[in-house]
């Protein structure tokens, strides 16, 4: 019993992992990142801290600390016997440190004109060296990288500042550049005009073309192809795979080949005297047309393929039996095909409503959310926020808390389906085996 | 035998010696440079660093050293993508050396350590970096601090399709004096919607091409913001100007009204665009001064200039005023623990910055120079376009902000312009929307009023 259950632990064990890896992880991920204001500029490792111009003013502004913002704010280079001696530490030539200690005392209100004087020594050192010298003679924190916040405090300290422990609290906050914990995301969310009408695009978009096709017309396609000779049955199952085998860019291209304003459809209307137009963008109903057209052709294939194998398992003799008794097509398909296919509807209506939460790529590549945000659902926001961007700062944080949501709604969905189906009844064991 | 046994051992002791001296001193580098926006034309973005290369591994001969560099090159056509791909590869740890980007990058990216300070590695004192504008050295800074060398400038223009110009009463004099009516702002935005309307009527351009502006999103739309007295940025802070920014909106929903512009114009096919403007079929339209390279290599424009006149993009209204945007990529470059290569890299774009290598990219891809100086080069003195280009527009240029927030202003200016621009919303509607949006994502970072 006991080698049973682990022989059947190992067995799952591949199982697990994948689970745990490619589906925990990443929701545990999502949480968790959520809840920070990460992006590009705070990077996603941990930040640092940095005294400039922004950090001064949110020290002034939002600490209030103005006079404390003003005095680290002003860049200073000394030549002191400090500077001097780390130069000799530090393996720069004798003659320039002969030649620097004439200048001891002389104070430089900019890097650029410190580095000019070093640069006009005559023991001439290179750029590099200028850099080397120059950085020994900083007595500002402006513009340095601390990586943690004790290097920052231990650089206010060399510098003489006096802080309180307030105001040491308040420069260490304004000037670290790396993310923090918050709830912001979420506030953020519900207090954005187009996040609920972007919720309401993502249920009509799914709603739509997971009834229409991706199980309606599927099981349509699936039935109508069983009824056929088993040959033209297999070609139309095969054409109609055509879409989701097409590569996505190739398969839109062609969506828009027929729609632009020198498409198929504009050149055929204008032998009627339309004028050409982009009829994918002209209005937000043509976009949510083309938009689940698009979807609807890729998404019906995976229905049909699985409702066309169920129908092969139903005995042949059902069949036969309900046409000695007269059924008519109609009635074989109400009374012995759909109650039999209660099983592959709920996989595929689970599956498809998950997928097509989480997919975008169809609508990114042929209206990218338009005409004004009217086909933008929430993955393709998820997409923008958190992946594009054209000033170069994405928002990892705001867009994870986004995907949270649809994680949520994807498992709440989920457990609906399998109430709604019966789920239990449907792994309940045969009766034969009670 | 012993004589030759001794041999032997020599001339493997000097085999040996060799063989060691050698790879001590060869140094062999491998520096990768990742550009943004680069189509066929503007390849010297990337090839500039082949030859600077070149003369790097030629001076350190001269000093005795041997140094080898490979150059890495890639390039993107598009923005959207190099930007997400850049930032993925710096977050997973393995940037390239050098990145050729937009300025407006500086910030987040400065902020996270993905780039360092160029001021740290090179002299700003010292020729060419010295000759650069300074108001492009300022474009390139960021807290303080210089983090990019200019790579290249450019500025926006607005172009008028002569022909159809001519067809609606202009006199070739009136044309050639329309630019400076455009800075004096006596010929402004109303006017192009007049004039569009006018073309269409006349039945020069057919209806929705009498105004037929930048299909996608880009920088171009912030000059339509600022032509209404919009100001982006004050005191390190993000400004959203509602009057500018309703005025900006409007404008685009008169065009659309008046159907001289397309209600679905955004979204168009880019190859499209470029071809209809290249075709003479759009009346009066904006882009940049590259497309100039655009319309004669790709499009087979013929006579540029007896076909098309440019200007600033006008006022719009009493409160703004005619401007141009410049947007110069800059070389960045990127955060490595091996200090010498950031030096080599930095290097390569000191040297790639010399007015005889930067020349080639200005005049091949049609933007303008970095240096006075290299515009006194025959190369550009004798390019009509450069020349008056920059002369016409240079002086009117200004940029976006650095700033950190920016990218969120910018996806909430644009979501409210194609809203409104697509009747989605309402103009007053749209620009709540963009207000409730800014506040609630940057908080006190962006003054509204």
């Amino acid at each position: 019993m006991n080698s049973s259950r682990s022989l059947g632990l190992m067995l799952l064990t591949p199982a697990i992992v994948l689970v745990v890896l490619f589906f925990l992880v990443p929701v545990a991920l999502t949480a968790v990142f959520s809840f920070t204001n990460m992006s590009t500029a705070t990077g996603i490792t941990g930040g640092a801290y940095q005294i400039g111009p922004s950090s001064m003013q949110r020290l002034g502004d939002k600490y209030g600390f103005p006079e404390l913002a003003e005095r680290l704010s002003q860049p200073s280079y000394v030549i002191d016997e400090r500077g001097l001696a780390a130069l000799e530490s530090g393996g720069v030539d004798a003659p320039a440190i002969t030649e620097m200690r004439t200048h001891l005392g002389e104070v430089f209100p900019t890097r650029r004109e410190a580095e000019r004087m070093i640069k006009g020594l005559n023991a001439r050192p290179s750029t590099r060296e200028v850099k080397q010298i120059s950085e020994q003679f900083n007595r500002s924190l402006l513009d340095t990288r601390y990586e943690s916040e004790g290097d920052l405090l231990a650089g206010l300290d060399a510098l003489g500042v006096e802080v309180t422990p307030a105001e040491r609290d308040a420069v260490a906050a304004s000037s670290y550049s790396g993310w923090t914990w918050t709830t912001e995301n979420f506030r953020r969310m519900v207090s954005t005009p187009d996040t609920l009408r972007t919720l309401i695009n993502t249920v009509f978009y799914v709603a739509i073309v997971l009834v229409l096709f991706n199980t309606g017309y599927a099981m349509f396609l699936a039935i109508t192809t069983y009824y056929m000779p088993e040959t033209t049955g297999g070609i139309f199952r095969s054409i109609w795979l055509l879409p989701r085998i097409t590569p996505p860019v190739i398969y839109v291209l062609m969506w828009k080949w027929l729609a632009w304003d020198t498409g198929f459809i504009s050149m055929f209307l204008g032998q009627f005297g339309v004028a050409p137009k982009n009829w994918m963008l002209d209005s937000s109903t043509n976009a949510w047309v083309f938009v689940i057209l698009i979807n609807g052709f890729v998404g019906a294939s995976m229905g049909m393929l699985v409702f066309s194998s169920a129908l092969r398992a139903i005995p042949k003799s059902q069949f036969y039996a309900s046409e000695v008794d007269g059924a008519s097509r109609w009635q074989q398909i109400r009374y012995i095909i759909l109650p039999q296919m209660r099983w592959p509807i709920l996989f595929v209506t689970c599956y498809q409503t998950l997928s097509l939460l989480a997919s975008f790529d169809l609508i990114l590549l042929s209206t990218e959310g338009g005409p004004g945000g009217a086909t933008e659902v929430w993955s393709l926001m998820t997409y923008h926020t958190a992946l594009s961007n054209y000033a170069g700062n994405l928002e990892y944080g705001y867009g994870t808390a986004l995907s949270l949501v649809l994680v949520v709604i994807g498992v709440t969905l989920s457990l609906i389906y399998l109430r709604v189906f019966n789920y239990n009844a449907l792994v309940a064991k045969p009766l034969i085996e009670q | 035998m012993t004589i030759l046994r001794g041999l032997m051992r020599a001339t493997a002791l000097v085999a040996v010696t060799a063989a060691l001296a050698g790879p001590a001193l060869a140094k062999d580098v491998t520096i990768s440079v990742w550009a943004g926006g680069t189509g066929p034309n503007d390849v010297y973005r990337v090839d500039s660093i082949d030859i600077a290369a070149d003369i790097l591994e030629r001076e350190a001969a001269i000093r005795g050293e041997e140094l080898n560099i490979t150059v890495e090159k890639t390039t993107y056509p598009g923005w959207p993508d190099f930007k997400q791909a850049l930032t993925l590869s710096a977050e997973a740890g393995n940037p390239p050396n050098i990145v050729v980007s937009g300025h407006e990058d500086i910030a987040p990216w400065a902020q996270s350590g993905l780039i360092v300070p160029v001021e740290d590695y090179v002299d700003l004192d010292a020729w060419p970096l010295s000759a650069i504008y300074p108001n492009l050295m300022e474009i390139a800074s960021y807290s303080g601090s210089v983090y990019g060398i200019p790579q290249d400038a450019e500025s926006r223009p607005f172009f008028f399709w002569r022909p159809s110009m001519l067809a609606i009463g202009y006199t070739d004099a009136d044309l050639d004096a329309l630019p400076q009516k455009v800075q004096d702002g006596a010929y402004t935005l109303a006017n192009v919607l007049e004039d569009a309307k006018k073309m269409q009527d006349a039945g020069v351009v057919q209806p929705g091409y009498g105004f037929y502006p930048r299909p996608s999103n880009g920088p171009d739309y912030w000059q339509f913001y600022r032509s209404f007295g919009g100001t982006l940025e004050e005191n390190g802070k993000l400004v959203f100007d509602r009057a500018a920014m309703t005025k900006f909106y409007q404008f685009f929903v008169d065009a659309v009204a008046a159907g001289v512009t397309k209600k679905n114009h955004i979204g168009m096919d880019d190859a499209t665009w470029w071809a209809d403007i290249g075709a003479g079929k759009a009346g009066i339209w904006h882009g940049g001064t590259w497309h100039y390279a655009r319309y004669v290599n790709q499009e087979g424009m013929k006579d540029f200039f007896g076909n098309v006149q440019f200007s600033l993009i006008p006022a719009g209204d009493a409160q703004g005023k005619a401007n141009t945007l410049t947007h110069p990529l800059v070389y960045l470059l990127t955060a490595n623990k091996d200090e010498e290569l950031v030096q080599i890299a930095a290097d390569l774009i000191t040297i790639a910055s010399e007015p005889q290598i930067n020349v080639l990219h200005a005049i091949k891809s049609a933007h303008l120079g970095i240096s006075e100086e290299e515009t006194t080069l025959a190369l550009y003195s004798d390019n009509r376009w450069a020349s008056e280009a920059s002369q016409r527009l240079l002086p009117y240029a200004t940029a976006m902000p650095n700033n950190a927030n920016f990218g969120v202003y910018w996806d909430a200016m644009w979501a409210g312009l194609q809203a409104s621009w697509t009747g989605t919303k309402t103009v007053d509607q749209a620009i709540s929307d963009v207000e409730t949006t800014l506040k609630s994502g940057l908080g006190d970072a962006i003054i509204i009023r």
